[in-house]
């Protein structure tokens, strides 16, 4: 007889020798609180939304308007605006249809799909900020160099008069931070979602395996 | 209402908890552990249980539940730490029914099983609980043919361990 016949045989008499908890002691154990992934998920989700709403609107205050009026930036920016609304609530949207999909009632395969995709949502728009950020920032600096002789405080215009060098200095800069940033919050990402989401990715990985 | 639930709910668990005590054992290696994945085991089942509707059997509604809590949405803390007491009594059955070396050749097969991965776990732990193949392919959401392909992978490997 093979090895899993022989345990298969035998398996209900381990029974006798499990633990056996009271009434009592379920019952205490239903209204304790949940420390399951999706709800770690849902928080941070939800916090990683608010942050980059906050964010964007918090960036927008009387100065900014004035600034961009300088720029003759103000119709651009308002349009980008709208256009940056509709998509979060888009998001926000997709978030909570996906999230209201995961049910542990699922098959495992299911279950595992549902919640990689509710994340990925997340994870998309936040690309989806850092990217339109990140291009607004160019446009904007753009223009502000582009206009500076213009502004009322250039008190030595030739002094910003940029050569092709400077430009080539100013883009590396540029480049450079953002390279930094990207990179410090890559690991920050790593080290949450990998804590989390690491165990459910390998098992998604051999469930699919079986599929082919 | 809601008591006459808590109260159906509670019944129900206690009078199957071995099964949840069973997948414990097999995903855990310490006692407490062993405890912490039993709580959230039972959380996920009491929040599911508006859900269950009573056409399927509780016991294997449980299965899903608990297995899904267990390979997904658990998370193993730190000190899940395998502890020699743990694994001595990870498979005891009634010593006065076997002698000491069928004991030990259940041990060993246990602890076999305990190392496959999660999924191969869980697959093993229904084919344990006397699942049908078709059972065992709704729970994962895998097919019927590729639920026999992979079991019968998982006993051509796990063949040799008590007769090397």
């Amino acid at each position: 007889m093979d090895g899993l016949e022989f345990l298969k045989q035998n398996w209900k008499k381990q029974e006798e020798n499990l633990p056996r908890l009271s009434y009592e002691d379920i019952y205490q154990m239903i209204w304790k609180r949940s420390s399951s992934i999706v709800k770690w998920i849902f928080v941070i989700s939800i916090v990683e939304l608010l942050l980059s709403t906050l964010l964007s609107i918090g960036l927008a205050d009387g100065n900014f308007w004035a600034d961009m009026e300088e720029i003759h930036l103000k119709n651009f920016t308002i349009g980008l605006y709208v256009v940056s609304y509709l998509i979060t609530f888009f998001f926000i949207y997709r978030f909570y249809r996906n999230y209201c999909k995961i049910s542990v009632t699922d098959d495992a395969a299911t279950l595992m799909k549902n919640i990689i995709k509710t994340r990925n949502t997340v994870k998309i728009y936040i690309a989806y900020v850092l990217i339109s950020e990140g291009v607004t920032a160019i446009i904007v600096a753009y223009f502000t160099l582009k206009n500076h002789t213009a502004l009322q405080d250039a008190e030595n215009v030739a002094k910003y008069n940029f050569e092709a060098l400077d430009w080539l200095k100013f883009i590396a800069a540029g480049l450079l931070l953002l390279g930094v940033f990207l990179l410090a919050l890559w690991l920050f990402y790593k080290l949450i979602y990998g804590i989390l989401l690491n165990r459910l990715k390998r098992n998604y990985k051999e469930l699919k395996k079986l599929e082919f | 209402m809601e008591e006459k639930l808590e109260h159906q709910f509670v019944t129900n668990l206690e009078k199957h908890q071995n099964i949840v005590h069973k997948i414990c054992r097999m995903y855990t290696s310490d006692r407490e552990s062993h405890n912490d994945l039993f709580q959230e085991i039972t959380i996920q089942l009491w929040k599911a249980y508006p859900q269950f509707r009573g056409d399927s059997k509780f016991s294997t509604w449980m299965y899903r539940v608990a297995l899904n809590t267990a390979i997904t949405l658990y998370r193993k803390s730190k000190r899940d730490i395998r502890t020699q007491d743990y694994d001595e009594v990870s498979f005891k059955i009634k010593t006065d029914e076997y002698n000491d070396e069928t004991e030990q050749q259940l041990k060993l097969m246990y602890k076999a099983v305990k190392e496959l991965n999660d999924i191969d776990k869980a697959l093993v732990f229904l084919y344990l609980e006397d699942q049908s193949y078709r059972e065992i392919s709704e729970t994962l959401g895998i097919t019927e043919v590729n639920a026999r392909v992979k079991m019968n992978r998982i006993k051509k490997s796990l063949k040799n361990i008590i007769n090397p």
